[in-house]
């Protein structure tokens, strides 16, 4: 048994219906709760084990250790080459990383906003002191 | 309307020439939107026929190895011509067609189809294979519709006795709709018109997905801008001719406008509605059934016309 | 592969690299003779990453993510073949709900998959409208899979000896909704297309595969189903959990594409069935096992049913923390001879739609293999391969 145009219900339906397209960015659908947005730390409960720097697959995660005794460490986060895998999530043994499902949109005309470096205040001030000086004194280094 | 317009602006503003560009933009749009909305889609913005146009125009127009340069260029100006010059016989805006004269029927549907020839031979120029098969489909196309299409458009001709457009318009408002009277006619003349302009699904001679673009493939910048808006020409002109003939005459702009949107309404509803045809089994429609009803058809109304005579 | 006519004339028209009737680049080269078709070749190679060279030198937990990456549409079944090989290395068996989780994700990865190939197929018909209403209603189970895991491809679920997320009410619920939505929509499908007298006439008869044909030149997935071929490694040789949730086998007698419409789009119903049954029985227990760092040595093979057809991944391991050798063989490698012998005689129009019958995943495709047994150096096809992992497997 075969019809010319079975498909004539639902077209002569959709003139009388919204469209289906998602008006984003003006309209934006709730986030689901386990988005995988960008990555968050926490330093208070980190014990330095670098299991989620080993097992990275893209390298986007460095710890760079100021005092290991006192357990002060910054780590910088590469958004750019983050996959949004969530493998640093699980292999962390003491819930330090989470992504968030608030920042997604990770779009920037310029290169600073994708290095991003988490740890307590004081950490991360010196550290960028100490790379700024760095790089006066070597200003041919990338 | 009654009203006659001095024949240079009729030519070059209303309603031939800048207005008819308009307009043809403008249906474009109307035609984008409605297929978008039949799959329920948002379509695009109001601007963009124009935008495109004006896009086109401004690009860089390459011109491959191997073609006829002369050929090349000029065929996209004789096709906008041809259908610029078939609107000026035709009931646009309802205004009095301001040139015509006894016999533009036939007049008119040839300047519409040398659209298809310039296609095609377009397509043949170039050494593209993409464009050789676009440019053959094309002209099959062509030998097959045009037989059944001229005979639909032959009806409402003969049932008012005359070969001239305006005639035909005037008899056509003055009486019964002609849909009701010969609606295998109807029929025809409509899905001819979509085989005319190669709307899906008879748009073999320019599928996406088999020959990227059929013979308009190495055409670019100033030339498919052309192309371009002679196509939406030939959608104004096809679609007045059509609600003239069969919609019960346009007299005023008004009707003219609610009358070619109804059609137009239709024309999108058919083309969101089926699957491309091949180009073999678009041949075998149309000289099968599309040929065997046009026949019918006129052979009824030379009966009612005999009928009527002995009456 | 290309035959010549005796014919002088040869006009050949190449679909690829760059084509609107391909998504992603290969090169097909049909000698036609006006519209029919005389001799087609296949090439293919340009989507090449190197990504089994790739796999050697990261660890085998960053590896599930490279593989993951093979293919956008498959990229589960690539990751949970490589997890089941793994896991077969290092003796370790993983949870039922584990197992049971990722039988759920990849039920919902075929039927992702079929509707969007549903859409595809239609698209290269000229049928836009179809192409247009199933890939809304992929939306439907692309949004269940982002509240489920977090993405809406590339799903990143599988971890060495289990999964990382878990299902709770809220969402069996939501699953439950969306998957009686798509029922009716499919029901809706499968009318379409097996009444549409257009569409019919783009598709009856094209591209028959009889069934001998089938198992001569050797097509797997839905393709062979559709000839009547009854392969399907989830019933053949169940993994996951498919041994507690048995799959029904789909196949037609009508060896043609409308044939293939119909086997996936009642895989599509028997998927829905698979997921309702999951979702009812869901085993309890905990989600993950441990499994060490540093795999044992030995060779694995795992298959797997992705949506194309049978996934084989072999995997070698030296005792350290980086893979050896691992060795991808895609399904839609295998159905290219099915279109490159069938194209002879029909129409060039009907090319883009005998592609697309056979669901080709390009970026899939580009591998070739070397094997040196002893000095000298041996250049196996793909069937010899084959044969032998279905006999080292045994």
């Amino acid at each position: 048994m075969s019809t010319i145009g079975a498909m004539l219900g639902d077209i002569v339906h959709s003139l009388f219906v919204r469209p289906a397209t998602e008006f984003y960015p003006f309209v934006r659908k709730p986030n689901p709760d386990r988005l995988r947005g960008k990555l968050i730390w926490n330093p208070e409960k980190c014990s330095g084990c670098q299991l989620c720097v080993k097992d990275c697959p893209s390298n986007a995660l460095e710890l760079i250790v100021l005092d290991k005794v006192n357990k002060r460490f910054v780590m910088r986060y590469h958004t750019d080459r983050c996959t949004f895998c969530a493998q640093c999530v699980e292999s962390c043994r003491l819930k330090c990383i989470e992504m968030s499902n608030e920042q997604w949109e990770l779009a920037s005309l310029t290169r600073e906003p994708f290095m991003v470096y988490y740890g307590r205040e004081e950490d991360v001030q010196n550290l960028l002191a100490r790379l700024a000086q760095e790089k006066i004194e070597t200003p041919d280094r990338e | 309307m009654n009203i006659p317009i001095y024949p240079l602006i009729a030519l070059l503003l209303f309603p031939g020439g800048i207005f008819l560009l308009g307009w043809g933009l403008a249906y474009e749009f109307i035609d984008r939107k409605l297929v978008a909305r039949f799959q329920n889609r948002i379509g695009p913005r109001w601007f963009q026929p124009l935008a495109d146009w004006v896009k086109l125009l401004a690009k860089e127009e390459i011109i491959p190895d191997g073609v006829h340069k002369g050929l090349f260029l000029a065929l996209p100006v004789v096709a906008l011509a041809g259908a610029l010059t078939a609107a000026l016989y035709a009931p646009i805006a309802g205004w009095i067609p301001s040139f015509s004269f006894r016999g533009d029927l036939v007049v008119a549907l040839y300047l519409l189809s040398m659209m298809t020839l310039c296609i095609g031979v377009a397509g043949a120029n170039t050494m593209d294979r993409f464009s050789i098969l676009g440019a053959t489909r094309a002209l099959t196309q062509l030998f097959s519709y045009e037989a059944p299409f001229l005979l639909a458009m032959l009806g409402p001709a003969i049932a008012a006795g005359s070969w001239q457009i305006s005639e035909v318009n005037t008899f056509a408002h003055a009486n019964l709709w002609m849909i009701l009277n010969q609606p295998i006619g109807f029929l025809i003349a409509i899905i001819g018109l979509m085989g005319k302009l190669e709307l899906p699904p008879f748009d073999a001679p320019e599928a996406e997905t088999e020959i990227v673009s059929g013979a308009l493939t190495e055409y670019s910048g100033r030339g498919l801008a052309l192309f371009k808006i002679g196509r939406n020409v030939e959608l104004v002109v096809g679609l007045t001719l059509v609600s003239a003939f069969y919609l019960g005459g346009l007299s005023n702009p008004l009707e003219f406008i609610l009358k070619t949107l109804a059609l137009l309404l239709l024309t999108a509803g058919l083309q969101s509605l089926f699957a491309r045809l091949r180009i073999d089994q678009t041949v075998g429609m149309w000289w099968r059934i599309g040929a065997i009803l046009a026949l019918v058809q006129l052979l009824a109304i030379l009966a009612g016309q005999a009928i009527r005579g002995l009456l | 592969m290309t035959e010549e006519t005796g014919s002088p004339r040869k006009f050949i028209v190449p679909i690829g690299p760059q084509h609107p009737a391909l998504k992603e680049p290969g090169h097909f080269e049909f000698t036609v003779d006006g519209e029919i078709v005389t001799g087609a070749s296949v090439r293919l190679g340009y989507v090449h990453r190197g990504i089994e060279k790739g796999c050697e030198q990261r660890s085998w937990v960053q590896d599930i993510y490279l593989l993951e990456r093979i293919c956008g549409i498959c990229s589960h079944s690539h990751a949970t073949a490589f997890v089941l090989g793994v896991e077969k290395l290092a003796k370790v068996t993983v949870p039922p709900r584990a197992q049971a989780m990722r039988t759920l994700f990849l039920e919902l990865e075929r039927v992702h998959s079929h509707l969007l190939w549903l859409g595809v197929a239609a698209h290269e018909g000229g049928f836009d409208t179809l192409f247009m209403y199933s890939w809304r209603d992929r939306e439907t189970v692309m949004d269940i899979l982002e509240n489920l895991s977090g993405n809406r491809v590339n799903y990143s679920a599988n971890i060495l000896g289990g999964v990382k997320y878990d299902l709770d009410q809220k969402q069996a619920d939501e699953i439950r909704k969306g998957i009686d939505y798509l029922e009716e929509r499919t029901k809706y499908y499968l009318n379409v297309v097996t009444t549409d007298e257009t569409f019919l006439g783009r598709t009856r008869n094209i591209g028959t595969m009889s069934y001998d044909q089938a198992v001569a030149l050797d097509a797997i997935g839905p393709t062979a189903r559709a000839s009547g071929l009854a392969r399907d490694v989830r019933v053949d040789s169940p993994y996951a959990a498919y041994a507690d949730f048995p799959v029904n086998l789909v196949t037609e007698t009508q060896c043609d594409l409308v044939g293939r419409f119909v086997v996936r789009i009642r895989e599509l119903f028997e998927s829905y069935r698979l997921i309702r049954e999951i979702i009812e029985h869901m085993p309890g227990g905990e989600l993950t096992t441990r499994v060490p760092r540093r795999i044992p040595e030995g060779e694995a093979i795992s298959r797997v049913e992705a949506p194309r057809g049978e996934l084989f991944y072999f995997l070698k391991s030296n005792g350290s923390d980086k893979p050896e050798r691992v060795k991808v063989r895609t399904p839609s490698l295998c159905n290219w001879a099915s279109v490159t012998h069938l194209a002879i005689g029909h129409n060039l129009a009907d090319m883009p739609m005998m592609l697309a019958g056979i669901d080709p995943c390009f970026s899939c495709n580009d591998r070739s293999v070397t094997v040196r047994k002893g000095g000298e150096s041996q250049v196996w096809s793909w069937e010899e391969l084959r044969r032998y992992g279905i006999e080292y497997y045994k």
